[in-house]
Parts: C-alpha cells; structure tokens; sequence
C-alpha cells in the first residue's frame, strides 16, 4: 500500500518537468540529427531524404568553412587574451583593498547584461563618428579605420567585445581557483623562497590546471557559438568579413527563404565541432601535472 | 614598485568594465547632435526627454511590459515544476532516477541552436509560434536543467529527519514536502530564481526565432528592433536611453546578491 502511494507519489512530482524536458528539448535534440539528412523548406512541408547531401552541399558552397575559419580565430584570440588578462586580474583582484574589492564587485557587469546591450554599446563605441577608439585615435592625430565597416579590421573589433563580454566569468573562476590553493603551500613556498613570478609559475599556475581548463573550454565554447553579438554588430559583414557558424545558420534557416535541412546540418556540424574541439582542449592538458607528481 | 603595478592594473580593468557603461549613462541624457560634437563631455543639460521618447515611441515601455509578464509566467511554472523534480531526485531515488538526472544535465551541455529548427517546427505545427504562451513553456523546458540541478543539490544536504517527523505526525509526502521542505529550500530557491531572473531577461536567440510581431517582443529583441530602426532615425540619445533602461534593473539585481550568484554561477561552472 505504502509503495504503492510512493510510486504515484514520485510519479506525479516527476511527470511535469519530464514531459515538458521531453517534447520541448529531447525530442527536438533527437530530430535534429533526422531532420539534416532530408530536404526540408519553409514552403512546402514535402520532406525529402537526401541522406548527406545537405553536408555535402554545405562544404562544396565554401561559406561555412569561411565562417568556421572565423569562430576559430575568436577562439584563439579569446582564449589568448584571456589567459593573460584573466591570470592577472584575478591575481590583482585576489588582494585586499577597496580597489580590489570594487573590481570584484563588478567584473561581472558585463556577463549580466544582456548581449544585444554589450553588442549595441560596442557598436556605439566603435562609431566612425563619436566612438571611443576613434576619438581617441583623433585626439593622437591619427586617421581612425572604419573599424566595423572594414573587412580587415571588423573580425579583430568583435574579439575585443567578445573578450569584454566573457572575461569577468574567467576572472571569477580564475580567482576562486586562486584562492582555493591552501595556505600552507604559500607559506611553504615562501620559506622556500619563492615569491613573486616564482611563485606564480611554481605554484599558483600549475595548482589552477583544473580551472583553468574549465575557463579554456568555457571561452571554447562561446567562441563557437557566438551569434546574437555577431548579428547585432556586423550582422556577418562586411562582406562576410565576420560570418560566424551560428549567423550563416540563421540566415539559411530563417531569412529570407528557409532552407531548415540545411540549417539543421550546420548546427550539426557546429556541435561536432564544439565537441572535438573540447576533446582537443582535454588532450593538450593532458594529466593535472601535480596530481602525476605526488603519485 | 609590485604594489604601484597591481594599482594600476586594478584601475585599468576597473575602468575597462565601468566606463564604457558610464559612458552611455552620460550620453543618455545628451541630444544626437551633443553626442556628435562632445562624445566625452558631460551634457550641457540633461535631456530626461530621451527616456520618455525610448519609453513610448520606441515602445521600450510595452517591451519592458511583455518582459515582465514573460519572466513572471516562466518563474511561476519552473520553480514549483523543478523544485518537485529535484525533491524525488535528491531524496527519493528510485532505479533510473540517476538516468533521469544525468538527462537533466546533459542539457547544460548542448548548444540551443542544435535544437532550433526543430523546436521552431514543433511550435508551428502546435500553433504555438508568435505566442508569449509558447515562449513561456519553451523558457521553462530550456531553465530546467540548471534549476534542477540547483535545487537537487540543497535538498540532498537537508537532514531526512525532518521530512521523517512530519510523516510521523500524519503528514502525506505531499504535504511534507510543500509544508516543511519547501520553506527549508528557500535559499536554494532564491539562488535559482535570481539566476532564472537574469537569463530570462536577457533572453534573445530563443525569442528572436520563435516571436516575430513587435507588439509581443520581448526588451532585448525590442531594442534590437529599436537599433535597426536607429540607422534610418540616428536618435542615438534615446537608444542610449533604452540601454540604460534594460541594463538597470539586472545590474541593480546583481548588486543586491552578488555573493549568492557568484556562488551559483561558479557551481554551475565547475559542474557545467
């Protein structure tokens, strides 16, 4: 009797979140990958299966390894910069003070506004007209580049803003990272000498290996699905100058004329790309080095 | 010489976060023309007109509205629905309850935009495409992973003993659960509803596909729209109003419980 109750019990608390998980996230997931194999537009609901042939249309075409090309280099420039940038705020942020402290309390503002604000500030920042970068540049009497309208400098323009956007994440878990390294290390090593860049490279960057593999594939991952800040900056140009994955997907899917199968076959393509690239991050880290020393 | 260097890094990246923000509060109070000529000047008298043109002819008014009502309706549904989940999950687990929870955090870890032409589909055929009602039960399917596994964790480290007695003194498991573990839950719940509050808010790829009369945007795709339109108007002052109107209340949420999302955010990193 007891059991029984329990079963319904347990079913009934359960039920509602699984069904809403299940039609709205699951079974879309699960079609995902059927639906990039047929032939599939807004116009007519005729699907057609047309096995790889949307894979092998999407790479003849050449736009998409264009675009990939594109996340590649935020996701290098991003990660770089914010390996520098984010050690060394969460090294400064770590300390006492009011300075440090303010930092702490906002290095986060711009991971919680939302991004169509990050990428319309941006976009207001490098005005031709009142920006920041070109006034300043101006002021230095030196002729500013259109920035987001020249297909040289558009690409590197997005990286900044995108690295605005995701280096106070980093920056925390950096510090958390930071600050989880026991006291007695610290003093160990400090009796031992080392101080300063010695403590850093002996001590505090192999002690966050495992955070900052949780940052590297965190920025990884921003990197290969940037598009609200793409779409609102660029909108993919000039020229496809800035073309991310994720932008080329919505435009065959979405406007002006929908080629769903298609789109379906870049989210693919972008996920199988986000999972071998975090596979990749895994390799290069390899073993936590001081778990191998201690063994 | 140490300590001179870490001051000057600390107010370089302080200054790197704040000030383009600062900048744009300024310039919110500054007529297009005022922006043009002196970008970095304080305005010569403040415009409050901006604010009022961005709350109704950019109908950041209606926008903020539709938020709201969108927010709340996703809030009222996902906590109730993720906090009964969790509680099975976390103390009545059964043979493939731990199945049921690993296919809950699996969708921290997917791009939306694997499941977007499908979803969108899916909601055409359920004629549920361009409805807020649609919108909302999308929010909550796409806020359950991370509220689940929010709450699943601080009902495990609530004592059993409670729950025990309150069976003991008639209670259903129902009524146990809504009367004694529910109100023990709150911080957790608290921590999951600031953090829904913020990513809901901020919202765009999802409602961008799945809403497309402007009556029923949303604030960020309503303030794209009222940036498209800015390239043929130029009345930047009152975009720059619009801005300060989204950014404000998430930025003022997050300095009320900065610690608390601190927390969660760095759990969800380090599990996600």
């Amino acid at each position: 009797m007891r059991s029984r109750s329990r079963f319904w019990f347990r079913f009934g608390f359960l039920a509602p979140a699984c069904l809403l998980y299940g039609i709205l996230v699951l079974i879309p997931l699960v079609q995902s990958f059927q639906l990039s194999t047929f032939r599939l537009s807004g116009l007519s609901d005729r699907r057609e299966f047309v096995g790889f042939d949307n894979f092998i249309g999407i790479f003849k075409n050449g736009t998409l390894a264009q675009a990939l090309q594109h996340n590649a280099f935020l996701l290098v420039g991003a990660v770089s910069l914010i390996l520098v940038f984010g050690y060394l705020a969460a090294l400064a942020a770590g300390g006492a003070g009011r300075m440090a402290a303010f930092l702490r309390s906002v290095y986060l503002f711009p991971h919680v506004i939302s991004l169509v604000v990050v990428a319309i500030l941006w976009q207001a920042l490098y005005n031709p007209q009142f920006g920041l970068f070109s006034s300043v540049l101006r002021a230095g009497q030196i002729e500013p580049p259109v920035w987001l309208n020249d297909s040289r400098t558009a690409l590197p323009s997005v990286l900044i803003a995108f690295v605005w956007y995701v280096l106070g994440f980093s920056i925390m878990v950096l510090q958390a990272g930071l600050k989880g390294i026991s006291p007695d290390v610290h003093e160990a090593a400090e009796l031992d000498g080392a101080v300063g860049a010695r403590r850093f490279w002996n001590i505090q960057w192999p002690l966050t290996w495992s955070t900052r593999r949780i940052v590297v594939i965190h920025t990884c991952i921003g990197a290969m699905n940037t598009f609200a800040l793409v779409r609102l900056m660029t909108n993919g140009g000039p020229d496809r100058a800035t073309e991310v994955a994720l932008t080329y997907l919505y435009e065959r899917g979405f406007q002006p004329n929908s080629f769903f199968g298609e789109a379906t076959a870049i989210a693919v393509i972008n996920f199988i790309a986000v999972l071998l690239i975090s596979g990749l991050v895994m390799v290069i880290f390899g073993r936590n080095p001081v778990e191998a020393r201690t063994r | 010489m140490t300590r001179l260097l870490r001051g000057l890094f600390l107010t370089l990246f302080a200054a790197a976060v704040i000030l383009p923000m600062v900048w744009v509060v300024v310039n919110s109070l500054k007529s297009t023309s005022e922006i043009i000529s002196t970008p970095w000047a304080l305005p010569l008298q403040p415009r409050w007109g901006n604010y009022v043109k961005a709350w109704t002819e950019g109908s950041i008014g209606r926008y903020f509205f539709n938020s709201l009502l969108i927010c709340f309706a996703t809030l009222a549904i996902l906590l109730p629905v993720s906090a009964m989940a969790s509680y099975i999950l976390a103390k009545f687990p059964f043979k493939g309850s731990q199945v049921i929870f690993t296919g809950f955090l699996g969708g921290l870890m997917f791009p939306q935009f694997l499941v977007i032409v499908p979803l969108f589909l899916l909601m055409r055929d359920l004629g549920a495409l361009n409805t807020q009602w649609g919108l909302v039960l999308v929010y909550v399917a796409f806020s359950l992973p991370f509220t689940i596994f929010v709450l699943t964790g601080f009902f495990s480290a609530l004592p059993d003993e409670l729950a025990e007695a309150a069976t003991i003194d008639g209670c259903t498991d129902a009524q146990t659960f809504w009367r004694v573990m529910m109100p023990l839950a709150k911080p957790g719940l608290v921590v999951a509803l600031i953090f829904n509050i913020i990513g809901l808010w901020n919202e765009y790829n999802l409602a961008l596909i799945l809403l497309n009369t402007p009556d029923r945007f949303t604030l960020p795709l309503g303030l794209a729209n009222l940036m498209s339109t800015n390239q043929y108007t130029s009345d930047w002052g009152a975009l720059f109003a619009a801005i300060v109107i989204v950014m404000s209340p998430v930025l003022l949420a997050y300095w009320l419980l900065k610690e608390k999302i601190q927390e969660a955010m760095l759990a969800g990193a380090i599990k996600g």
